[in-house]
């Protein structure tokens, strides 16, 4: 009764057959990872694809290492990989250590790929914020060469990427973090996990050994329509300071001004800007207490 | 559309089977090998209902193809124990009757089995959230969170 609709289905069992299929007959297929996505918008009717690839087998896409300072996470590592890597077991890479309990779930988890969330580009990926506050690079492979491109310059509207259709997204690579950095996620939804968010912070800040703010990047699921982008002008404003009360309020204003959210079915706009400031000041305080040390308060609103 | 050879291990059984590209796992177990204790529930990965381990992972069969299982290693309920000789987990379901309907007992028993296979000893608030992400609308999880931890005692003492 529930089954799928039936297609062809390519498996290559390697990178260089995949990438010498998308470049021939297999140019117009779907790629499938895992299709924890994929299949239940195939089963809801919202995509009708007569061709798919599926690069689960090609097992070169998973891994997570690190190079240079550079942490570089190939598309095929799933959720549950992440969460349980030891190069991104250091306290500071909190971000991916909240996915284990907030991101779908354990079931989700073990099949969801990094390489699938930035492809589906929907608004509730959460990968997408947090690849865009590490300030990530995503690597395009295709049989004529790599392109490397910024995550907003991949994800460039709702389920709209900018891959070509011989072209699969390889890897996604930032800089390890530090003395000093410290990277969080927030989301919220109607539960405490499997979640959809409703809004969604992803947030990076350096700061110096007396708390002044040397870099920050705060991406979250929405700023202005549906894709995920990072405050820019809270950010500009948050840079050089030390995170007080008093800059807390500042930065919040600013972000209240920088914020175009809207309103659907799910939750309205100004329920969606008071959580998202509550975020911002959580992202701060936390951060901050985690990077100094010595908590003088534990991040309440 | 053309056919597709797969491999399959199910409960330590070697299968090969030719599949549509469309063809789910669940399908593939209930229709085909006559695994009937894989149940369907919401058909999109968010009920863990068809819950069955790939490879000793819980995953959801309903949103699994089955050709991406090719090669794979599948447990089902009928592959942990038999009436002869039950795992302790169905041991201490049926004791503590932590069962109702039973519709979605086959995917909560296969998520625990997974749990206690890498946690021997877990808490019950690692109980609660594995069973957060199941649904069960008669039990009101109270005996099944008291018989993964005593199907958990049970091996420990093994």
């Amino acid at each position: 009764m529930r089954e799928l609709p039936d297609f062809e289905i390519y498996s290559p069992s390697s990178l260089r057959d995949l990438l010498e299929y998308l470049h021939g007959d297999g140019r117009d297929a779907t790629i499938i990872a895992n299709g924890t996505d994929l299949l239940p918008r195939i089963r809801r009717g919202e995509l009708r694809p007569r061709r798919l690839v599926d690069i689960s087998g090609v097992r070169e896409l998973r891994y997570i290492r690190e190079e240079g300072g550079v942490i570089k996470i190939g598309a095929l590592t799933t959720i549950s990989d992440l969460a349980g890597s030891h190069l991104l077991s250091h306290s500071r890479y909190e971000a991916f250590h909240v996915l284990s309990r907030m991101f779908g779930t354990w079931e989700i988890r073990n099949r969801a790929t990094v390489g699938g969330n930035l492809g589906a580009a929907a608004s509730s990926e959460d990968l997408i914020p947090i690849f865009l506050a590490l300030d990530a690079r995503v690597r395009l492979l295709s049989l004529g060469g790599e392109r490397v491109l910024r995550v907003d310059e991949l994800v460039v509207a709702k389920r709209r990427t900018s891959r070509r259709g011989d072209e699969v997204i390889a890897e996604v690579s930032f800089k390890s973090l530090g003395e000093g950095e410290w990277s969080y996620f927030q989301k919220i939804g109607r539960r405490r996990t499997h979640i959809i968010a409703l809004v969604s912070l992803a947030s990076y800040l350096r700061l110096s050994p007396d708390g002044v703010i040397e870099d920050v990047r705060l991406a979250f699921n929405r700023v202005r329509g549906k894709i995920p982008e990072r405050a820019w002008r809270t950010e500009e404003f948050l840079r050089d300071r030390r995170i007080d009360e008093e800059v807390i309020s500042g930065a919040e204003r600013v972000l209240e001004s920088e914020l175009r959210l809207t309103s659907d079915y799910r939750a309205s706009y100004l329920y969606r800007t008071e959580v998202a400031k509550v975020f911002l000041r959580r992202a701060l305080r936390h951060s901050r207490d985690m990077v100094l040390g010595g908590v003088e308060s534990v991040a309440e609103a | 559309m053309p056919r597709l050879r797969v491999r399959l291990r199910v409960n330590g059984v070697e299968h090969e089977l030719e599949v549509g590209g469309g063809e789910r796992l669940i399908d593939t177990l209930r229709n085909r090998l006559n695994i009937k204790s894989v149940k369907e529930g919401c058909s999109t990965g968010d009920c863990g209902t068809c819950t069955v381990l790939m490879d000793g992972e819980p995953i959801n069969s309903c949103i699994t193809l089955t050709a991406q299982a090719n090669g794979r290693e599948i447990t089902t309920l009928e592959g942990i124990g038999r009436p002869g000789d039950p795992h302790p987990l169905q041991i201490t379901f049926a004791e503590l009757a932590a069962t109702q309907c039973g519709y979605c007992i086959p995917g909560i028993i296969m998520a625990a089995k997974s749990l206690l296979d890498r946690n021997p000893n877990p808490s019950g608030e690692e109980v609660r959230w594995m069973l957060a992400e199941h649904l069960c609308r008669c039990t009101g999880y109270g005996r099944i969170v008291e018989a993964v931890l005593e199907a958990a005692r049970i091996l420990r003492s093994r």
